[in-house]
């Protein structure tokens, strides 16, 4: 179809267009500066990042594996919320607080097994697989919680539990950001370093070569879904901990950050894949934008507005500037 | 059984439309319609008031705007092909919906008139439609992540308008769809009948539908034919966003009011899209299918509710059915394109 297109005019254009997305964010970050004077300041970069990059960091970077397969997780928000129910449930419940947080990781890992199966096993589309896990996954959630009573633990005998989990440091570093920094290190490597990760890009990039070349499609597939759920269960238990409490249907909010955040991500690269460093970066713009609309005044329905704006414009600037490849 | 049988010609590949594989098919169809039929029995036997006429022409006519916009996501279905992932969808759809029902119900309480609320209602269903055609067939944006950045545009939009409130309406127009009855059936329920009749056609026994459909199975080949492709996917979304803008007027109508929940229609909408390409041979959407597939759904939800099972239940219901249809239709699929 495009065998006569000019290349070199765009060759050019996906080489500024690799940089478009850094270059918005730099935009962004000093429009809010401008118009927001309290935008650059330590408290509220501080709180942006504790509340607003953390979590959706973690969700995001599983995504990232996710698509990096060449598949796609709609079920992030329920893994979110899965770990979130079992371990506040189990806290009231009176259990010890490592074991509560081991379960909600285990329920949350149980989300990605389901996907796994229906994914390799009963080979349903993963946008099907998951959908079908979303909807499951808010009723057990509103049966469980009585139509979506969220279950506060908001007294004095677990705020040292909460406090010990995001309001702690290790060596000056609040543990939340360790917690991510780890996690985008061990995930980084995990995806760009490593034989698992060359197998999972080559899943996504050549689904049919990469089991002509013996690759275990159906074991890494696997795993590619059961580590992104794992990681939506530490969102979860952060999650939780933060707001001292579970809300039923809360990780919902994480779906279209996470997949706007890891496509923005794939324009910092020339074949447009997605990576841990983009990925970031994406999870970067959309916190900033949303803080930002925030501080200059926005209500949360035009930040939503504004955030599926920016989404779509990544996308079309991903997409459109990509050519017309298939 | 079945499956074992479906999934062994699918394994062998070379077959082509062995006898197997259709009679697998057959069964398959022919299951799905038991399945409709003996669901249907269990809450005529275990649920009170279930086959009342109230009650089958009260599930009609909500199972009208359920259809309305069943037909608008086969549509798209349709014309996007049936690989699911890459394949055509409109994650929007039900958002949209909600934001045409917020423009009908403000501009009618602003005291615009009948026709100019109308006029603009299905104006701003088909705008939203054009966003994901421009999305999808000019910047060559995955569908389903088009659409699901315009659904949170559209969500978004819906909010600001709203401010998340409930909006009471009455106006002549209104009254006549939620009230008015011809022939001893309700309006709704002769819109379902009339449009489900215009959808048959269009897609059965038109030009268009001949085409849609050769755009949907092989773009490559309609291309070759001298088919506009892109302008029959492009169509399709602006139907789909038609769809969204002629169900907000029934919703609005029916309910006296539009409400804030909308947004949750999706999952009923694709649920019905998907479970009708059970009942066709090729495991396409069609429009009987997706009739029936609607009035199942509804009357799914119509018997929980009846039989005191509590609502929450039915998302999880109508999930679990959607991987269970998929599953055995990928299983019955034969392998390879």
């Amino acid at each position: 179809m495009n065998l006569s297109r000019a290349m070199p005019i765009e060759d050019r254009l996906r080489a500024v267009s690799n940089y478009a997305v850094i270059v918005a964010l730099l935009l962004i970050v000093i429009g809010f500066a401008i118009a927001a004077p309290s935008f650059l300041t330590t408290a509220n970069l501080y709180n942006l990042i504790l509340n607003n990059v953390v979590m959706l960091a973690i969700v995001a970077i599983g995504m990232t594996i996710v698509v990096s397969s060449g598949g796609i997780d709609l079920s992030v928000g329920i893994s979110v919320d899965m770990a979130s129910m079992a371990f506040i449930m189990l806290l009231k419940a009176g259990v010890f607080v490592g074991v509560a947080m081991a379960a909600g990781i285990g329920a949350a890992l149980l989300v990605g097994l389901i996907n796994a199966l229906l994914i390799t096993r009963l080979k349903i589309s993963p946008f099907l697989a998951t959908l079908g896990i979303l909807f499951i996954g808010q009723s057990v959630q509103k049966i469980a919680s009585g139509g979506g009573k969220p279950v506060y633990l908001a007294n004095a005998k677990y705020a040292p539990t909460f406090n010990a989990i995001v309001k702690s440091d290790v060596l000056g570093i609040p543990t939340p950001m360790l917690i991510l920094a780890v996690i985008a290190v061990a995930v980084f490597v995990l995806l760009h370093r490593s034989v698992f990760g060359r197998y999972i890009r080559a899943l996504g990039a050549q689904p049919g070569v990469a089991w002509y070349s013996g690759i275990r499609v159906q074991f890494h597939t696997s795993l590619v879904y059961i580590i992104a759920a794992g990681l939506c269960g530490v969102t979860g238990i952060l999650l939780s901990s933060t707001v001292k409490s579970y809300v039923p249907l809360s990780g919902d909010a994480y779906l279209l950050d996470a997949i706007g955040a890891c496509f923005i991500g794939t324009t910092i690269s020339a074949q447009r894949r997605p990576s841990v460093i983009g990925t970031l970066i994406g999870v970067l713009l959309l916190a900033v934008t949303r803080n930002g609309l925030l501080l200059v005044g926005w209500n949360f329905y035009w930040q939503q507005v504004g955030i599926g704006v920016l989404v779509f414009a990544v996308l079309a600037l991903s997409f459109g500037l990509r050519g017309r490849g298939h | 059984m079945t499956m074992t049988s479906t999934a062994e010609t699918a394994g062998s590949g070379a077959r082509p439309e062995g006898t197997g594989r259709r009679k697998g098919t057959l069964f398959l169809r022919l299951g799905a319609l038991a399945m409709f039929v003996l669901i249907m029995a269990w809450f005529a036997f275990t649920t009170r008031g279930f086959i009342s006429p109230a009650n089958i022409f009260n599930v009609i006519e909500q199972t009208a705007i359920m259809g309305v916009l069943s037909f608008g996501m086969a549509v798209v279905l349709i014309g996007g092909g049936t690989d699911v992932q890459t394949g055509g969808i409109d994650l929007s759809i039900a958002a949209n919906t909600g934001l045409c029902a917020a423009v009908y119900a403000t501009m009618l309480n602003g005291g615009w008139g009948d026709l100019a609320s109308a006029a603009a209602t299905l104006g701003t269903g088909i705008a939203v439609g054009l966003l994901n055609a421009v999305a999808v067939v000019r910047l060559g944006i995955l569908p389903l992540l088009a659409t699901l950045a315009v659904m949170n545009i559209s969500a978004g939009l819906e909010l600001t308008i709203t401010e998340n409130q409930v909006i009471g309406v009455s106006s002549p127009v209104t009254m006549v769809i939620a009230t008015g009855r011809f022939l001893g059936l309700s309006m709704l329920a002769w819109i379902f009948i009339l449009f489900s009749l215009a959808m048959i056609w269009a897609i059965h026994y038109s030009r268009t539908g001949l085409r849609l459909y050769a755009v949907g199975g092989h773009p490559e080949a309609a291309r070759a034919a001298g088919i506009n492709v892109g302008a029959y996917v492009a169509g399709t979304y602006a139907f789909s966003g038609f769809c969204a803008g002629f169900a907000a007027i029934l919703l609005v109508a029916r309910l006296s009011a539009s409400t804030t929940a909308t947004g949750q229609l999706l999952l009923a909408i694709l649920a019905a899209a998907l479970l009708g390409t059970v009942f066709s041979r090729r495991f396409v959407p069609t429009a009987g299918g997706t009739i029936l597939s609607t009035l199942f759904i509804g009357f799914l939800a119509n018997g929980f509710q009846l039989s005191n099972v509590s609502y929450y239940w039915v998302n999880g219901v109508q999930g679990v059915l959607i991987l269970m249809v998929v599953a055995v239709t990928t299983f019955a699929k034969p392998q390879g394109k």
